[in-house]
């Protein structure tokens, strides 16, 4: 006889009463059901097989199939009709025929053991393994001679293969932020020591020429380069794409004041500033002017073994900010050549271009301040009043 | 010109880096002897130890041991030598250099270079 729902359900006589098993002592159920009462008990018990949504088979002592879930047959692909009472072993074509899980499920009918979470896979021919997950437990029953095992099959193959695809992924993202780092390391490894070499190089030439005007400008090359290293020391030193503006100037400074400031207890050369950041490309740039700036006012404003002072400056507000060196040193000339403006000021315009700044110089008398301002509309008008002495390089 | 008695010993395997310290601390007065690895410092030290001022090396040479763990067996065997440490890598965390050592980070400047290598000569 078939379940009315279309499951492969196969109904055998049984003499079976279900019970709460914390609620009676063994043989005691039986007596307290009648014949009927048993009949709706089995078939209650078919009902809830055939109708389970996960793969479910009841089986006798013999292992021989008393009932099949339609999922068990679906997911197995069993032609319902094959299942009636055959052996679990004799299923499809033979493949549930695994002498480990034979024995486990007769250990189990006999009461020595219980199946829990047991993993196996199920060999098709034409098919990929499945990777299957057993539990199977005796029912509690009251008649010894009618053994009852509860079978149930979890395929975790999909599931299984999620997981280690997802594991596989983490894994592989793993390995290339390492890899990233690694190479980012590697690279400015190579960054650092190119720069060296070409620092060193040009300080070389710097020491060995005989002309003044050469030796001066290889050493302003060589400047150029340390401050550029210098903001990639800082980038090497920190796991940011931004920089600390004002740890970059104080080391820059330092790096100018070594290599050009010959007498450090007469002329003083010191950056100070907010806690602003900057991108690394933005960051170049204003050191770059910061160098030029600070190179100029070293040839210009202190001639004679002249004492005195450069700060360099800078602060921010929002979008805003505004770089300055500051100098008290003779001032400048009061008429400015453009046709001898050198190659100092070509970069200083230049990056100041690229920054959306402009340039303000202002004879502070004594010496001069030179801001470089962006703000954020763009190039504004500066106000008059509060700039009486202003000139464009 | 002033000169100095004790000897500088520049570890550097790159090969103008190395020529542009070795120029300029020759320059500054110093005699400077010059090791592209780790294993040439040892050798250099295992004879002539007792007249080596200062060492400046590199960490990234290639040799036996690199210029780190270099700096630390002259720290246990020639205490008295002073050590200046560089690498164009990060800065190593201040526990793993030895006791008394300076870090220059490349592309260092000469000119600091020569300013740490005179505060690290031992008093005579």
């Amino acid at each position: 006889m078939r379940s009315n729902r279309g499951a492969c359900v196969l109904m055998l006589r049984l003499r079976l009463a279900f019970r709460e098993p914390p609620l009676f002592q063994e043989g005691q159920a039986m007596a307290a059901h009648t014949q009927p009462q048993t009949d709706i008990g089995l078939s209650l018990v078919l009902a809830v097989i055939a109708s389970s949504g996960a793969p479910l088979l009841l089986l006798d002592g013999e292992l021989l199939v008393i009932a099949a879930s339609a999922s068990f047959c679906r997911t197995f692909r069993i032609d319902p009709a094959t299942v009636a009472g055959r052996r679990l072993f004799e299923l499809g074509a033979g493949e549930w025929n695994v002498p480990q899980l034979h024995s486990l499920l007769a250990a189990t009918a006999a009461g020595h053991a219980e199946i829990e979470a047991y993993e196996m896979d199920l060999r098709r021919a034409g098919q990929e393994p499945r990777r299957l997950v057993l539990n199977a437990q005796k029912l509690a029953y009251d008649n010894e001679d009618n053994i009852r095992l509860l079978l149930t099959v979890a395929d975790v193959t999909d599931a299984r293969n999620a997981e280690s695809l997802r594991l596989e992924m983490v894994r592989e993202k793993d390995d290339l932020l390492r890899d990233k780092a690694v190479l980012l390391q590697e690279l400015q490894h190579r960054i650092a020591n190119s720069l060296q070499i070409i620092a060193s190089v040009l300080l070389q030439s710097a020491r060995r020429v005989q002309s003044d005007e050469t030796r001066s400008h290889l050493h302003e090359a060589h400047q150029r380069v340390m401050s550029v290293a210098a903001l990639q020391r800082q980038l090497s030193a920190s796991s940011l794409d931004d920089v600390r503006l004002r740890p970059y100037f104080v080391e820059l400074c330092q790096s100018i004041g070594a290599s050009m400031i010959r007498d450090h207890d007469k002329l003083k050369l010191e950056a100070f500033g907010d806690d602003s950041t900057a991108r690394a490309d933005v960051s170049v740039s204003l050191g770059l002017i910061v160098t030029e700036l600070v190179i100029n006012a070293l040839k210009h404003a202190f001639p004679d073994d002249r004492g005195g002072k450069i700060n360099v400056g800078y602060l921010s507000h929002g979008a805003n900010w505004t770089l300055s060196v500051d100098d008290n040193g003779i001032g400048m000339p009061e008429t400015t050549d453009q046709a001898k403006s050198g190659l100092g000021t070509s970069i200083i315009k230049a990056l100041a271009g690229q920054l959306h700044a402009r340039i303000e110089i202002r004879d502070t008398n004594p010496g001069t301040s030179i801001s470089i301002i962006h703000t954020e509309t763009g190039i504004l008008a500066v106000k008059s009043a509060a700039a009486p002495a202003v000139a464009a390089i | 010109m002033t000169f100095h008695s004790e000897i500088i010993l520049v570890a550097e395997d790159q090969v103008l880096v190395r020529m542009a310290a070795v120029d300029m601390l020759a320059d500054h007065g110093f005699e400077v002897w010059e090791a592209g690895g780790a294993d040439e410092v040892l050798a250099v030290l295992q004879q002539r130890g007792a007249e080596i001022g200062v060492l400046f090396t590199d960490i990234q040479m290639p040799g036996s041991i690199d210029g780190l763990q270099l700096a630390h067996r002259v720290r246990r065997s020639w205490p008295r030598i002073g050590l200046l440490i560089t690498s164009g890598k990060t800065l190593p965390r201040s526990a793993e250099l030895p006791g008394g050592s300076r870090f220059l980070s490349k592309a260092y400047d000469l000119n600091q270079m020569m300013t740490q290598v005179r505060e690290l000569m031992p008093a005579a």
